[in-house]
């Protein structure tokens, strides 16, 4: 058995725990009752799918995909700090 | 060697899918935002820092990438990123929570509010 066959027997088993996470997130994400929960689920959610997406990079043997993850993973930090920003001074400012 | 890198990669992959998926049902369970946070970290850096080290270390063992190299370095980079990024990211909105008062929460103890009143 080749590497390559025990890889892609070995999504078929880790795939689903990852949409199974998103789909989790994605709830915690639409009923928050406050806009951190909101943010916490949504961060940890673009964290996730930049793993997912490196995990797809090997799937599909592609390199580009890998440097999406990376501006995703800065993303979901920006987005972090402009929300605390905003939260604390009322104003996002530069 | 290379079977050893790639097994090394494949369990950390799995570790990472089970830590997302209870990472995952603990933000959906507890009861407030602070100790949501908890579960925020089992998902982040269970769930992201450890799958990207494993695929770093998988796409290093393997013998069917045809660009191993760019996608293993590119992951080790990612990883770390996730690694700094993740607990400031937290940290800062669980200050901006406290600060413009917006969960409410039984407190056993409260140090931030205590030391804010005697400065």
């Amino acid at each position: 058995m080749s590497l390559e066959s025990q890889f892609f027997l070995l999504m078929k088993f880790v795939i689903p725990l990852y949409l199974l996470a998103f789909i989790i997130y994605a709830i915690r994400a639409f009923k928050g009752p406050a806009i951190v929960d909101i943010i916490l689920a949504v961060d940890c959610m673009s964290f996730d799918i930049a793993a997912f997406m490196a995990i797809l990079a090997v799937y599909f043997k592609s390199a580009f995909l890998i440097s999406a993850a990376i501006t995703l993973a800065l993303w979901a930090y920006l987005l972090d700090i402009y929300i605390a920003k905003h939260l604390v001074s009322k104003e996002v400012g530069a | 060697m290379n079977e050893i890198l790639f097994y090394i990669g494949a369990i950390m992959i799995v570790i990472g899918g089970i830590c997302d998926l209870f990472g995952a049902l603990g933000l959906l369970k507890f009861p407030n935002f602070y100790i949501r946070l908890h579960a925020a970290t089992v998902g982040t850096i269970g769930g992201a820092v450890v799958p990207l080290f494993g695929v770093g270390f998988l796409a290093l063992g393997s013998d069917f990438l045809p660009n191993k190299y760019a996608i293993a370095g590119a992951s080790f980079v990612t990883g770390v990123i996730v690694l700094l990024a993740a607990p400031a990211g937290a940290h800062a909105l669980a200050y901006a929570a406290h600060k413009a008062k917006l969960v409410t929460w039984e407190p056993k103890v409260d140090h931030l509010a205590e030391v804010r009143e005697n400065d």
